[in-house]
């Protein structure tokens, strides 16, 4: 039989693989803050298995739990057959977007993407007070979120780049679009064009990101081959940072929360403990850490869809910060910062920040 | 589709946000992690034993189906609700209500997932023991559904060993209490241990009490190979003539070990038969002790290799190949049936010898691995379920695998459960006598058959 959607010809024999054991549900997080398996990674793995077999069509029913999956790959680390679910899922929701069964969460940020350069549709990006050089060594890439919610945070890691005397510069940078393929969509080369061109232009070797996400998007999607194939590299600032000796210090009880981003989906674990360490010898693991760490519920479009199932997921992760008593949370993506920092209730008097913003301010303290 | 009028009434018993008829979620609910599929016509998310019992006042009046489900990891179809109905999803229960170590006593409620419940006695030095491989997610109402064994099963028993007493609503929606919260207990009939392994046919369990152990702190691990079934099946019974109880003894067929070998680089001798054994106990003299009784039978019994791991690490790196078993021979077909099948200790070479003979006959692949220690091998048919010559092989091989199992005055399974995979083959491990008190005690519980139906048999006249 002719497969019917695009999702069944790439993936139709890792589907198949599922071989429905469940074992997922103990660490998907929609699952874990819903308890509905409809939610979990297995269900949706049924549900396009029935898909594929005919029994059921695409939908707008299917909206619901195609469309809040994470992405975070937590499933497809403990799965035993090793089905890449996120993969599976951002497949489906591109034939679910063809057929017009989309989430308007999704399709919004779409149009939104097409009109502005950057996912919040602001019109002014901040400009941290600095001039954009017209050449430099490095361009520090912040991101949306670094842009326009998470400022602090991108001011604090500039702050902490002038400190060490890198030769950075900003770029006009407009949204990575990466998160267009994720939820049903595809990147915008408009966007990714401008973003190569400025990048290049000051002549660059290298690329730090604040946001995992966009150091992913610009390392893996085919579209911003160009600007590997120039040699230019692309780093998340905790690689940046880790050889520093940076000459701050606390006795604070300091846990790092590692994101799905740079964690599972890039094995990046090493080198934020490696920073954090050297300044925090009162360094403790969360419950759940490295591959096996929570999601903060933010990711695959799931805040802006599913809002409290979103800040339920990041209720769980704080939790774990509660039960072992850290009194700084770190972590190197400003989604995590902005979805953690949202679900914390007044009661948990710990400090959720990014690495680069903590040391950033041990910095100010010290001078 | 299930009738507006009752959908109304189980709003009313759960609140609208815990009712779901919703494809998605119907969808999820046909399935369990065996092969069988049946669409339920709605569900409820329960939080109490007032609305179990409630939900099941009205299905018992309407005469609707109620399929009890916990995290759905069965292997026989238990929780698939094969005459439709209602799904009961009990996993929102999911509280620990009383842990009394002096009591050696822990009170849990269905829903608890089983590692939550380690994760609680471990800081007490405390375990319940029967550990099934699904631990990180099963629920301990399942647990007790299919009297759930695992790896310990020789030495520590399964479920059912473990169970005191429970708190069961009855297809009437009466809540009934069983046995107690005391290690002896002989008074009036054993109900507690008729409801283990019962599948959800005579009750919805809302409340277990269970006994829990003390966990031994020091474990040795030792592997031996074995080029002929037959030394193997010797070593394992001599174990158990040896006077030492191995807290585990595991065994990989010739199949399993290629598969892994395919697929991992653990670079495994290429035998017929691989045991792997731990001791356990409070001191390294103590499990070293043991297991150099072990070590000696394994030696006289002309291994290829005895190796014992001199450390934590080389003992995990051992088992890794026991623990990827699992993953490996899921990664190989799209489709598989694990079995369950048990013999006494001493015929596993046989079934072991049979496996193969049958496989060959069928040319289908078998992959067998398993609890050497309590005679329970797990056979894994792999197949392509898309092609219809294959599934007829599959079910061909199926059939025999259970009749060879019975032969060897085995039984169609030790810890997986009847559920709708082996129902038919009910008569062939029971005979008309007692498979009628089991149907008597069936309508006894639930006479107008609306608790998990389609299970075990026991529809049938």
């Amino acid at each position: 039989m002719e497969a019917k959607y695009d999702f069944e010809r790439k993936y139709r024999e890792q589907i198949l693989l599922c071989s429905r054991c469940g074992f997922c549900q103990a660490v998907c997080p929609v699952y874990g803050a819903t308890l509905r398996p409809g939610l979990n990674a297995r269900g949706k793995m049924l549900l396009l298995k029935e898909v594929m077999d005919g029994r059921i069509d695409l939908s707008d029913e299917l909206i619901e739990t195609l469309f809040q999956c994470t992405t975070c790959a937590s499933c497809t680390h403990n799965c035993p057959s090793g089905v890449p679910v996120p993969e599976i899922i951002k497949a489906a929701r591109k034939d679910m977007v063809a057929i017009g069964s989309c989430h308007p969460a999704f399709k919004g940020m779409n149009e939104v993407l097409k009109k502005h350069t950057n996912i919040y549709a602001e019109d002014e990006a901040e400009d941290f007070g600095r001039q954009k050089k017209p050449a430099a060594k490095y361009v520090f890439f912040a991101g949306c979120v670094g842009l326009y919610r998470e400022n602090d945070a991108t001011e604090a890691a500039l702050a902490v780049l002038d400190k060490l005397n890198v030769d950075y510069t900003l770029i006009e940078e407009v949204c990575c679009a990466g998160v267009l393929e994720d939820v049903g969509f595809a990147l915008n080369d408009a966007l990714v064009q401008t973003n190569i061109d400025r990048i290049l232009a000051t002549g660059a070797e290298a690329v730090i990101t604040g946001c995992p996400y966009c150091a992913r998007t610009l390392n893996n999607k085919m579209q911003y081959a160009p600007l590997r194939a120039k040699g230019v590299i692309i780093m998340h600032i905790a690689q940046f940072l880790k050889d520093y000796d940076l000459g701050v210090h606390t006795d604070k009880k300091v846990t790092y929360h590692d994101p799905c981003d740079l964690g599972r989906h890039c094995g990046i674990y090493e080198e934020p403990r490696q920073t954090i360490r050297k300044l925090a010898p009162n360094f403790v693991e969360l419950a759940h850490h490295h591959a096996d760490a929570l999601c903060c519920g933010a990711g695959g479009g799931v805040r802006g869809a599913y809002a409290k199932n979103s800040i339920d997921m990041a209720r769980r992760r704080l939790k774990e910060v509660e039960e072992i008593g850290a009194e700084v949370v770190l972590t190197e993506c400003n989604s995590c910062v902005h979805n953690l920092g949202n679900a914390k209730l007044r009661k948990q008097k710990f400090t959720i920040c990014t690495t680069t913003q903590f040391i950033h301010d041990l910095m100010e303290e010290t001078d | 589709m299930i009738d507006e009028r009752i959908k109304q009434d189980l709003i009313q018993i759960v609140g609208q946000q815990n009712y779901t008829d919703n494809l998605i979620d119907m969808v999820s609910y046909s399935y369990d992690a065996s092969e069988h599929r049946a669409r339920p016509s709605c569900a409820v998310w329960v939080e109490n034993t007032a609305q179990v019992s409630e939900v099941m006042k009205l299905a018992n009046r309407e005469k609707i189906p109620v399929t009890p489900r916990g995290a759905g990891t069965g292997l026989s179809g238990l929780s698939v609700p094969a005459h439709a109905g209602i799904v009961m999803d009990l996993t929102r229960m999911n509280r620990i209500l009383e842990l009394r170590i002096e009591d050696r006593l822990a009170v849990v409620q269905p829903g608890l997932i089983y590692a939550d419940l380690e994760k609680a006695l471990a800081p007490h030095g405390f375990f319940f023991p029967p550990d099934p491989s699904s631990g990180k997610v099963c629920t301990m109402g399942g647990t007790v559904g299919t009297n759930a064994g695992g790896v310990k099963g020789a030495k520590y028993g399964t479920t059912r060993d473990y169970v005191l007493g429970l708190e069961v609503v009855l297809a009437d929606g009466r809540v009934m209490r069983t046995g107690g919260k005391t290690i002896k207990n002989v008074s009036g009939y054993d109900l507690t241990r008729l409801m283990v392994a019962s599948e959800g046919t005579l009750g919805i369990v809302t409340e277990i009490a269970l006994k829990i152990n003390p966990k031994p702190t020091v474990t040795t691990t030792a592997m031996a190979t074995f080029n002929d079934l037959e030394d193997a099946g010797r070593a394992v019974a001599e174990v158990m003539r040896s006077g030492i109880l191995p807290s585990v003894l595991e065994i990989l067929g010739r199949e399993t070990i290629l598969a892994i070998n395919q697929n991992t680089d653990l670079n495994l001798p290429e035998v017929e038969a691989l045991l792997l054994a731990e001791t356990d106990g409070y001191t390294k003299e103590e499990t070293d002790f043991q297991m150099d009784k072990v070590a000696e039978v394994f030696r006289r019994n002309n291994p290829g290799m005895v190796k014992l791991a001199a450390s934590q690490g080389e003992a995990a790196d051992l088992w890794k190949a026991r623990k990827s078993a699992y993953a490996v021979l899921a990664r190989i077909k799209t489709h598989f049936v694990l079995e369950d099948v048990t013999v006494p200790i001493g015929k596993v070479p046989a079934l072991l010898k049979g496996i193969q003979a049958i496989a060959k006959k069928h040319d289908i692949q078998i992959a067998t691995f398993g609890h050497a220690g309590d005679g329970n091998l797990h056979p894994q048919i792999l197949y392509d379920g898309y092609d219809p010559e294959q599934v007829k092989k599959m079910e061909a091989a199926s059939d025999e695998l259970f009749k060879l199992a019975i032969s060897l005055e085995g039984t169609l399974t030790g810890e997986h459960g009847i559920g709708l995979s082996k129902a038919a083959y009910m008569t062939l491990e029971h005979d008309a006598v007692s498979l009628d008190m089991m149907r008597t005690i069936k309508r006894a519980f639930d006479p107008n058959n609306i608790l998990n139906p389609g299970k075990m048999a026991l529809d049938a006249a």
